[in-house]
């Protein structure tokens, strides 16, 4: 009963401490709507982009000739990135020439600058002729420009195309005996065009996502399953070390010491104050996961393994707080430890990465080596639809984890405290 | 004096707390290694490793096409094949999902058959759409799969021309030369005739443009440094907290010295072990982590100069808001978060979605980010952080008077 009311206790601080209360529910809901709302500009239903438009200044240099006549292939490519679809994709302004359109990239008023070579129209007619458009990109942007090339890349294919059409099928008469005449390569161009324009590559792909579903049903909720799995760790190990804090604020204050004079023993007295950590920890991960189920439609996963998760981060959490807080002195080192220690091994247990692409291979075995890194794996599996045999061995570990944490935090207090 | 005097007393009182080396070096420096290595490590030059996106790709067809569609996807600039065995096979939504592939490809059975015969059967991508990888990986598939349609297509009309004019084949006679001609024209493709050259932009130092830092340490290097200038404001703020509370602050009041001097005393000093941590981790970026910051070492200078001006006024408002010390914790833990999300340290925030970017370039942390961009990766000259100093010099004003209407000596 003594256990329970020095819990209680503690319990009634926590909740009542509007700076654990922004740490417990507000910071990681903050976090992970920020990131959410971050990341969710990337992709949205339907696959549209929410991108900020790429400012893209041309130079057309391309000259035409008696040969070429009236056909201008680099105006039609100008027409072509012009055209009402791409609006939102780039917003194309004229230079002159291509010292003023490689110094607006310079002087950051475009992001790219499209060069056009004099010899464009004559490269896309005659069958010898090669000609590079160059894209002058500033160089801290990546998607912007890779959208640009890929659609100056689309448009050139074609001609591109119609010139192999042309080169193959004059290929093809010659080796069969038959006579090629000048025609023979403009039909072959013209046929290939017809084509192009009645046909479209992305037909010929079915896309879908990991989870199976066709992409136009994939939305940009799948980024915040990670990034709130994250927080969710992140916090909750913050909130271990800050509950457990309770027993250097009680011993600065002198009450831990008149507790020790009253008939509960020292052993009782430091059990309800885990059972207080471990009270407030269940509580924030129910509002954490309820929370961010609401507001990001999040699907934790079945009842079992997410149970079995949460469990093991909690348990580990706990643990890990009262080993960290047995090691220190004075109020005034919690902040070192709450900062810095839970920061830095959060890095390592992958919590600040998780969600970001292509991460070297290494890191997922580094951040085995923190708790962080189990219950993060815990919660990805769960959030991916695992079983609880799946989750069970992550869960295991941490439990393990958390008991030596707490065997080792114990141990420093009772020395500490009761000897 | 005073001032210098009060400074340089929190200056001692600072760097004798081992915390501040912690918060103020140690963890920029294990962040920058940690994220410079995750984007993509120091080398300006080409890497060793092929750093194309890898594409599982899964061949149920072992046709002509599909071994064709397996070239044409190997001389991609952007993505490289990985062929996958059955036993890897099983396991692709996991590999995509963990990023172990950008995507994955699969070729049905009777692609070939069906292709030639113009009924196209349909390529299975597995893709992350939601990622700018996934996204780039998708675009460049269906490039080379447009290449392949148009080779086929190409083969097609060049049969139908010389149908034309020699009458109709056989079967047996139309397939060599129908093969023939998708062969040219797949070959025809690993060397278009029109084609994009990207250069990077290197502005001043177009004469040296060994001296722009594109590796993953110029992000990693100067997003860290507008970072812990904000975190590394715990122990400074503290300071002052705790003056506060035990009544030093007060007790300052009966000496001849002035309100605004106490003050003064302490943002010099915030200033001062921002400005040096600033300047460490210069140094550092420059010689550990290749990071080209002496390139333009005035604007550098300026740049640090004013980005710890502005966390000098941060940390006082912090010192001035918190009354107790973990509030200075929880104050700066949260500034930094937000400053350092939204300000684009921790990722470009070219990658945020438009609303975000916009936001982003509200805060003085993104206009930080720019003026270090600007002479790192851009390869601009000192005018160009001109722009993003005054606006940090700006917003160091408006923190530090609403730190000044809010400060408390008791």
């Amino acid at each position: 009963m003594r256990i329970m009311d020095v819990a209680f206790k503690d319990l009634k601080r926590v909740f009542r401490s509007p700076f654990a209360l922004i740490m417990m529910f507000g910071a990681p809901l903050l976090l992970a709507g920020l990131l959410y709302f971050a990341f969710g500009g990337l992709a949205r239903g339907g696959g549209s982009f929410n991108l900020a438009r790429t400012r893209v200044v041309i130079a057309n240099l391309d000259e035409t000739n008696s040969v070429t006549g009236s056909f201008k292939a680099g105006e039609m490519l100008i027409t072509f990135l012009q055209d009402e679809g791409l609006v939102d994709l780039v917003e194309i302004t004229m230079a002159p020439d291509e010292t003023s359109a490689r110094s607006a990239v310079d002087q950051q008023q475009a992001d790219v600058a499209l060069i056009i070579p004099s010899n464009f129209t004559r490269a896309a007619l005659t069958p010898e002729q090669e000609a590079s458009v160059l894209l002058y990109q500033d160089p801290t942007l990546t998607i912007g420009p890779g959208i640009v090339k890929d659609l100056v890349n689309h448009f050139m294919d074609g001609f591109s195309g119609a010139k192999i059409s042309a080169r193959v099928t004059n290929a093809a008469i010659q080796k069969n005996g038959a006579t090629a005449d000048p025609s023979l390569a403009e039909w072959a161009a013209g046929q290939y065009a017809a084509y192009l324009e009645s046909s479209s590559h992305a037909a010929a792909l079915h896309v879908v996502s990991p989870s199976g579903e066709s992409v136009q049903g994939v939305s940009s909720l799948a980024m915040i399953e990670p990034i709130m799995a994250g927080m969710l760790v992140f916090f909750v190990f913050f909130m271990g070390a800050n509950g457990a804090e309770s027993i250097i604020h009680e011993d600065e204050e002198g009450t831990l010491a008149r507790l020790f004079t009253t008939p509960a023993s020292a052993l009782m007295i430091l059990a309800g104050k885990f059972l207080g950590v471990f009270v407030t920890l269940v509580i924030q991960a129910a509002v954490l996961l309820a929370a961010s189920s609401l507001i990001f439609h999040i699907a934790w996963g079945k009842p079992l393994p997410v149970s079995l998760a949460i469990l093991g981060l909690i348990v580990a959490a706990t643990g890990f707080g009262v080993m960290l807080m047995s090691m220190i002195k004075s109020t005034r080192q919690t902040g070192p430890i709450l900062g810095g220690v839970l920061t830095i091994t959060g890095m390592l247990g992958g919590l600040m990465t998780n969600g970001i692409p292509n991460i070297p291979e290494v890191m997922d075995k580094v951040a085995l080596t923190m708790p962080q890194g189990w219950a993060l794996q815990a919660l990805k599996l769960s959030l991916a639809g695992g079983s609880a045999q799946a989750v069970i061995l992550s869960t295991l570990v941490l439990v393990a984890l958390g008991i030596l944490f707490f065997v080792i935090g114990l141990t420093l207090f009772r020395r500490r405290f009761i000897s | 004096m005073r001032i210098l005097v009060l400074a340089y007393k929190d200056l001692l009182q600072i760097l004798k707390d081992w915390k501040s080396g912690l918060f103020l070096l140690v963890m920029p420096i294990l962040f920058t290694l940690f994220f410079g290595f995750i984007f993509g490590g120091s080398s300006n030059s080409k890497p060793e490793v092929d750093p194309r996106l890898p594409v599982g790709v899964i061949n149920r067809d072992g046709g002509s096409l599909a071994s064709s569609l397996e070239k044409l996807l190997e001389d991609s600039e952007v993505i490289r094949p990985v062929v996958l065995d059955g036993q890897e096979a099983e396991q692709v939504n996991q590999m995509v999902e963990d990023g172990d592939l950008a995507a994955v490809v699969t070729i049905p059975n009777g692609y070939t058959t069906q292709l030639l015969a113009d009924q196209p059967l349909m390529l299975e991508v597995l893709v992350t759409t939601s990622q700018p990888a996934g996204q780039t990986t998708s675009r460049a598939i269906e490039t080379v799969t447009g290449r392949l349609l148009g080779a086929v297509e190409a083969a097609h009309i060049a049969i139908n021309a010389v149908e034309s004019r020699n009458g109709p084949m056989d079967a047996p006679v139309r397939q060599p030369i129908l093969e023939d001609n998708l062969a040219q024209a797949i070959s025809a493709w690993e060397e278009p005739a029109l084609t994009v050259v990207v250069e990077k932009a290197t502005g001043e130092a177009l004469q040296d443009p060994e001296a722009i830092s594109l590796s993953g340490f110029a992000q990693a290097s100067s997003g860290m440094m507008v970072q812990f200038s904000i975190f590394g404001l715990i122990t400074s703020a503290m300071v002052l907290v705790l003056e506060r509370k035990s009544g030093t602050l007060q007790r300052l009041m009966s000496s001849p010295i002035r309100q605004m001097e106490v003050i003064a005393g302490h943002v010099v000093a915030m200033f001062l072990v921002i400005f040096t941590q600033q300047l460490i981790l210069v140094l550092l970026g420059q010689f550990v982590f290749g990071v080209n910051y002496l390139r333009q070492p005035f604007a550098i200078l300026l740049m640090i100069a004013t980005l710890a001006l502005w966390a000098a006024s941060l940390g006082l408002l912090i010192s001035a808001i918190s009354r107790k010390e973990d509030q200075v914790i929880t104050l700066s833990l949260i500034a930094m978060f937000i400053f350092a999300a939204l300000g684009g340290a921790w990722f470009p925030l070219e990658v945020a979605g438009k609303a975000f970017a916009a936001i982003g370039h509200m805060l003085p942390t993104a206009w930080a980010m720019d003026g270090f961009q600007n002479i790192l990766m851009r390869g601009l000259g000192f005018q160009s952080v001109l722009m993003p100093a005054g606006i940090l010099l700006a917003y160091a004003l408006g923190f530090f008077g609403v730190a000044i209407w809010r400060f408390r000596f008791e």
